[in-house]
């Protein structure tokens, strides 16, 4: 082996003690090591399914109230922009939305609608923000009932878990769940609809 | 280092025996000697030094320790293996030519001897028939030219070379060749009379062991009987995409566990059509012996010849296993190892408290909220059942389908078994989902002592989330063997996550403490201070070894091999 190979080696072995287990030992805390993090990309609008536990964000920062109009064939829930609010007061409800989750992690807004002006209030969303606020603290599965002309809500008995809610703010929960479905103005393709001029 | 010394032998093996040296060649690097010694020049010790100060290079050493065994030379310090390290380097990669010695060289792109005249003087060494054939002078040739690819491959390998890791693998090696070198004692008249009665007591022995399920015709095993049998037994199988029974072996493994009385069906099945009971190796001393094949499994594991090894055939061939008169044999194990280090590496308390407990599956139920805070083992018998298997599922990474097949539950139960687990041992997911991530990432993921695994095209994202507690599983035992023969225990054999050792009587005691020990002391190492527990179970002379999965095979047999013993007698007479 010519000389110049050979110092190479032999420099470099001048290693610690060989045996000694702690030196030798390297890190498996892949969680700081991986730095990853799961991104939010989609955030449903909707009531919880029938046969879901949900649990809803406790926090008022995490739930609001909007200018919203409905596409009932559709099933979607559209923001009106607050200065189109006037313009479109015949169209649209108010509804609050709540941060909600499911037992999969599955994170939604869950819109309930607010008394009418006038105060008066249909059962069925009465019951429904009852079995919001319920969510706060267990997890409820909140199903129609017609023939009792409401919403009824079953509590999980069990010790089940909390949910681990997404480090997002509300605004951008909001952000990512009407990006496509924000009510600027007048001629937005759902008013031409409402107004059979679509 | 004061030296470096690349060292090879050459020596004549029989089946279960220990290795007879041939010839060494070694060459120390730094002064230029070379030495080239036939068999009858070896003295009591290595014509080179082997204190630390001396490296010691070669290729799959535990080969060359087993000679230094065989001569009573004392083991190097200090050992620097290529063979580990070429594959640390490749494991999980493509290696083209395979990770013998030729194969690396090939791998660096470096001159190698042709593969075909290496064999046939490998073979003629090994065999013993190579003095007809060659002259000392090209054994010893032939030797050398192992040393100077041996120079060439360390030359390439070394600037990349994690050395103070390497020697703890290196370290192995010897503790690899020490547990060879004393092979695991066995029965050989019973091996011998297996071996001679086996083809006439088959068909016999299908009778037998299917009297209880009535699936075989002859010797063909009928799917549609199996699956009424099933149908009765109420056992959900696995099936295949097509719809068909699932009847890997793999499949039958783990249903045995779930289900007990698959176990015989399953022992039959495999010695059928696997066993090759003249390979099982049984040297002239009543050991068996066989190359461990260190780090040949893509966690590091040991992968010894299934055929040959006797842990590795059919569990009712371990019945076989005797410790010779005046001796004990223990088999000592890690209570729930894997779970055990998913917690302790993940870092979840939880989970921690769990194996603490000291019955981790009744204390993820209880954590879970499904099973009360008093409840016992014998209180709640099925919804611990529940749990285990949820936690074994996690641990094959199978998913809820899987999951309920094997309890033999709709699949909305074994969903929630999971997600328990998830929601129970949250920091153990997120450790687990960050190594998967980290392995994709980086390329790469590695044990607490450096054996990486490398994100190839092949690579499978469920092994990649098993591979921490496998691998460091692996390094655990790894470093149990070093400390356990370094300190004068008589290891027979490492299996999985346990060992098994032999010890007179009067030394069983202290023996079997002083191994616990060092698999106490290992798990530490490993697990930064984290301790597991471990069970034993000992066999005392005449009494044999018995693995209970495999009692009724092995007793179905003694009963056929003494009838047919018999009848042969009463031929005679």
């Amino acid at each position: 082996m010519a000389e110049t190979k050979l110092s190479v080696i032999t420099a470099s072995t001048a290693a610690p003690d060989p045996f000694d287990l702690d030196s030798l030992r390297l890190s498996q805390s892949f969680t700081e090591t991986a730095g990853v993090k799961k991104l939010l990309r989609t955030v449903p609008v909707h009531k919880p399914s029938p046969q879901d536990f949900v649990r809803v964000q406790p926090s008022e920062e995490y739930r609001g109230d909007f200018p919203m109009i409905e596409l009932k064939d559709e099933r979607e829930e559209y923001i009106v922009a607050r200065p189109r609010v006037g313009e479109l007061a015949g169209e649209l409800v108010v509804k609050t939305l709540f941060t909600a989750i499911n037992r999969q992690g599955v994170v939604f807004l869950w819109p309930v609608r607010l008394p009418d002006p006038d105060g008066r209030q249909m059962e069925w969303h009465r019951s429904m923000r009852e079995a919001a606020e319920i969510s706060m603290d267990r997890w409820t599965r909140v199903k129609a009932n017609k023939s009792l002309g409401a919403y009824e809500m079953t509590v999980a008995e069990g010790v089940m878990s909390d949910p681990v809610w997404p480090e997002v703010s509300f605004q951008e929960l909001i952000k990512l769940a009407f990006r496509d479905r924000l009510i600027t103005t007048t001629d937005h393709p759902v008013i031409k609809r409402l107004r059979g001029l679509g | 280092m004061r030296e470096i010394v690349l060292a090879d032998f050459e020596f004549e093996i029989g089946q279960g025996e220990r290795p007879v040296p041939v010839c060494v060649v070694a060459h120390e690097l730094r002064s230029g000697r070379r030495f080239r010694l036939m068999r009858d020049c070896l003295g009591p010790t290595p014509p080179y030094a082997t204190g630390p100060d001396t490296l010691f290079v070669a290729y799959y050493a535990s080969a060359e320790l087993t000679c230094y065994r065989a001569l009573g030379w004392p083991t190097p310090e200090r050992i620097l293996d290529l063979f580990c390290e070429f594959r640390d380097r490749t494991n999980g990669l493509p290696t083209p030519a395979g990770a013998s010695l030729l194969g690396a060289l090939a791998y660096f792109g470096l001159d190698g001897i042709g593969a075909s005249e290496k064999r046939e003087l490998q073979q003629a060494i090994g065999s013993g028939t190579w003095r007809d054939r060659y002259t000392p002078e090209e054994i010893l040739n032939y030797c050398e030219s192992d040393v100077t690819a041996l120079e060439r491959l360390l030359l390439a390998m070394w600037p990349d070379i994690d050395l103070p890791r390497a020697l703890l693998r290196g370290r192995y090696m010897a503790a690899a060749a020490a547990i060879e070198h004393t092979g695991v004692p066995i029965d050989k008249p019973a091996l011998d009379r297996l071996r001679d009665g086996w083809t006439n007591i088959q068909d016999q022995l299908i009778t037998d062991i299917d009297a209880g399920y009535g699936v075989f015709d002859g010797r063909t095993f009928k799917h549609d009987r199996f699956a009424v049998w099933l149908s009765h037994q109420g056992i959900p199988w696995p099936r295949l995409d097509s719809g068909k029974l699932d009847l890997g072996d793999g499949t039958f493994r783990q249903m045995a566990k779930a289900y007990p009385q698959i176990a015989p069906l399953r022992e039959l099945r495999s010695s059928l059509s696997e066993l090759r009971l003249n390979d099982l190796a049984g040297g002239h001393d009543g050991r068996n012996r066989a190359l461990l094949s260190a780090f040949r499994s893509r966690t590091g594991r040991n992968q010894p010849s299934n055929s040959k090894f006797i842990f590795g055939p059919s569990v009712w061939l371990r019945g076989l296993i005797k410790p010779p008169p005046g001796h004990a044999v223990a088999y000592i194990d890690w209570s729930q190892q894997e779970f055990g280090i998913a917690a302790a590496l993940s870092g979840d308390t939880a989970m921690q408290a769990a194996y603490q407990s000291g019955d981790p599956y009744l204390a993820f139920g209880k954590q879970a909220g499904a099973i009360p805070v008093d409840a016992t083992k014998t209180s709640h018998q099925p919804e611990r059942e529940l749990f285990k298997q949820c936690v074994l599922a996690v641990q094959y990474g199978m998913e809820a389908d899987g999951l309920a097949a094997r309890i033999g539950q709709p699949p909305i139960v074994a969903r929630d078994l999971l997600r328990a687990h998830r929601e129970t041992y949250r920091t153990f997911w997120r450790w687990s989902d960050a190594a998967v991530d980290q392995a994709m990432l980086t390329g790469s993921l590695h044990t607490v002592f450096g054996w990486h695994v490398h994100v190839g095209e092949q690579s499978n994202p469920r092994s990649l989330r098993n591979f921490p507690m496998q691998a460091n599983g692996a390094e655990m035992l790894r470093l149990a063997c070093c400390l356990a023969t370094e300190r004068g225990v008589e290891v027979c054999a490492p299996i999985h996550d346990a060992i098994l050792i032999c010890a007179p009587f009067d030394r069983l005691d202290a023996d079997v403490a002083t191994a616990r020990n060092a698999m106490a002391e290992a798990s530490r190492a490993i697990l930064s201070g984290f301790e597991l527990a471990t069970d034993v179970k000992v066999v005392r002379w005449p009494d044999r070894y018995m693995d209970p999965r495999g009692v009724v095979m092995w007793d179905r047999v003694e009963q056929l091999l003494d009838h047919q013993a018999i009848q042969a007698e009463r031929q005679i007479a």
